[in-house]
């Protein structure tokens, strides 16, 4: 049996252990705080480093006066420190002008952060209020949409998850995410680098998107792009209505993927079971089938359309349970990791929503990873899963410009089902139950077994707690 | 004993101690208890206590060690005695696992502490910010959220991010120098 630890759970805990240091626990959850650190030692001794941090920070004004110096950019503070600085330098015979020069090339803007709606950013180095000067540095967008328009008169959408490093008025650097780009004629020549390749703009609209696995992949709304591949002479042009895919599965090669917290053994009585486990498996189908077999892909990817019918795309879980003695247990839940798919704006998708159905016919656990395809899989795409083969069992929706996080789906009909269930196995089909307002619209995509940091899907059962 | 001191030593063997180790007592009332405030009038308790028992500091032993438990159990009386501000309480029986926690990392948190000076510089200047915001300017987390434009539960978040990440840096320190 595999019992992996619940990333969840740990989340949870974190956010309680956060909120605690400021004292914003209520006395209920602090008391199940404390009793969850007073179970496991290992928690104990992490929380009681971040307690040490965190007693640190408060007590130390001399370690913080010096960073304080380092980073006080706040007008008032800033004019006063500088009239005093300035002040200093002139009695010490330095000129005011090479300093002003100094100070001007380090932190001249090149762009404004015009829009950043229900935007939640991490690890950026540039400042992520709407409205701010942008210089040089980096911009991750951990949700939400933010538009930045460089002095160039280019506008760049920002599409969560996304890494995008902010290089001149003319250039950025797409480290990870999905960008639309709008280029007047004002800035011609505007270029949006990625690991892949280099996307020149003629008088455009265009999409980038760029992912640790999924390679790059360049959409051209309207006009006319550019495009040179790494250590290739010779560009390729791309015209309205067209796109370009470069890199394959799953070569992450030397791009780093963004790393999830470490997974500690959180304390839970949940036991788990991902598709990894047993005669476990997981894959997707196309309609067109072009994608190949999915066996093997790190990502599970989901979509519905009504306007280019041959992405459809629907994904397959299959769960070894003979190990669970589901008699003993009284709850059950699903979880997937989103990850980004690399395919399509997520602009183009309204919120998203999904259902997860289960195979009632036994004879369909028998797919196969390396011979699923959708011409020879009539039972699983029909449009509304037939009611002699599946049923519906919970749904969830993801709302555009999401965080990729861990979605928890739960039910009392996926409870129920997965719990009364007699069959070995469980097989479960997942579905996009919305569509797009344009054939470039985000493709969803979650971590299968093979993915090399997301946690596989899911299932966790509840044990009935003995008397 | 002290009390061998004339009261001119005694006062002068204590300040000097006193002086020492301050902070490291500082940062052990803080890390156990929740509100500033009420650490701040712990350890000014805990100076006077102190103080009143130095007599009975056996010179040559340690001071940390001996002040630690002096303000173990102001914290505890504290905590026993105070019924208010339910948000801020920790039940005591959990705050002696902590301090048995602090006791058993005693030495490697005594080290981390060397290493954070230089984490902290290593941190992007966002972060550093929000780390001065937070506990140079002793700004609230509604507080931060305003003036930075994020919501109060992204404050919360790139605070933990922050503190995760000057954990790990000072970890690597620490390893690398043992």
């Amino acid at each position: 049996m595999h019992f992996s630890p619940n990333p969840f759970l740990r989340m949870k805990i974190q956010e309680q252990i956060d909120l605690s240091l400021e004292g914003k626990l209520s006395a209920a959850d602090q008391a199940a705080l404390e009793a969850e650190l007073l179970s496991e030692p290992e928690l104990m001794a992490s929380y009681v480093r971040q307690r040490w941090l965190h007693a640190e920070l408060l007590t130390d004004r001399t370690l913080l006066s010096s960073l304080d110096e380092q980073v006080r950019t706040r007008p008032e503070k800033s004019t006063a420190s500088w009239i005093a600085l300035a002040a200093a330098l002139v009695l010490s015979g330095f000129s005011i002008l090479a300093l002003t020069r100094a100070n001007h090339a380090r932190f001249e803007p090149v762009a404004t952060l015009i829009e950043a709606e229900n935007c939640r950013w991490e690890g950026s180095d540039l400042p992520t209020r709407e409205g701010a000067q942008l210089g040089v540095g980096t911009l991750a967008l951990a949700e939400g949409m933010a538009t930045i328009r460089f002095d160039s008169g280019a506008t760049v959408t920002l599409e969560a998850p996304t890494v995008l490093q902010v290089d001149s008025a003319m250039r950025c650097r797409l480290i990870e995410g999905s960008v639309v780009a709008d280029v007047p004629d004002s800035a011609h020549g505007f270029t949006i680098d990625t690991e892949k390749m280099e996307v020149i703009d003629l008088g455009t609209r265009f999409g980038v998107t760029s992912t640790p696995v999924g390679g790059s992949h360049v959409f051209v709304f309207d006009g006319e792009v550019k495009v040179r591949e790494n250590d290739k002479e010779e560009a390729r042009h791309i015209l309205s209505g067209n796109s370009l895919h470069l890199g394959a599965l799953p070569q992450t090669a030397d791009q780093e993927i963004i790393q999830r917290p470490p997974v500690q053994s959180a304390h839970s009585d949940w036991l788990s079971v991902s598709t990894a486990f047993g005669r476990g498996k997981d894959a997707y189908i196309r309609r067109t089938d072009s994608s190949g077999k999915t066996g093997d892909d790190p990502l599970l990817m989901v979509k519905h359309t009504d306007l280019a019918a041959g992405n459809e795309r629907r994904a397959l879980l299959t769960f070894d349970l003979s190990r669970i003695a589901r008699e003993q247990m009284q709850a059950a839940k699903l979880t997937l990791m989103m990850e980004s798919s690399g395919l399509g704006f997520s602009s183009l998708v309204p919120d998203s929503t999904f259902a997860v159905y289960a195979a009632i016919h036994p004879s369909i656990h028998a797919w196969g990873e390396s011979n699923l395809t959708w011409e020879g899989s009539p039972h699983l795409t029909t449009d509304i899963p037939e009611e002699t083969n599946f049923v519906r069992l919970a749904g969830f929706t993801i709302p555009k410009g999401s965080a990729n996080t861990l979605i928890e789906v739960t039910s009392d009909e996926l409870s129920r089902f997965l719990l009364s269930s007699a069959d070995g196995l469980v097989t479960l089909m997942l579905v996009r139950e919305t569509g797009e307002f344009d054939k470039q619209g985000l493709v969803h995509a979650f971590a299968s077994k093979e993915h090399p940091s997301g946690p596989a899907p899911t299932l966790w059962f509840q044990p009935i707690p003995r008397p | 004993m002290m009390s061998d001191l004339d009261p001119n030593e005694q006062t002068e063997a204590y300040l000097t101690l006193l002086n020492e180790n301050e902070r490291k007592l500082a940062v052990y009332v803080h890390a156990l208890v929740p509100d500033f405030a009420d650490a701040e009038d712990i350890l000014q308790a805990c100076r006077l206590t102190m103080w009143k028992k130095f007599a009975t500091f056996k010179p040559g032993t340690s001071f940390p060690a001996w002040g630690k438990k002096i303000a173990l159990n102001q914290i505890l009386n504290y905590r026993r005695s105070a019924k208010r501000k339910p948000l801020h309480t920790m039940d005591p029986e959990f705050i002696e696992s902590v301090a048995k926690e602090i006791d058993r990392q005693s030495e490697s948190l005594s080290q981390r502490s060397e290493a954070l000076q230089e984490c902290l510089g290593k941190l992007p200047e966002n972060q550093r910010q929000t780390v001065v915001l937070r506990y140079y300017d002793n700004c609230g987390i509604d507080e931060i959220a305003r003036t930075t434009g994020r919501t109060e539960g992204a404050v919360y978040r790139l605070l933990s991010r922050i503190r995760a990440s000057l954990n790990e840096c000072i970890s690597a320190r620490t390893r690398s120098s043992a």
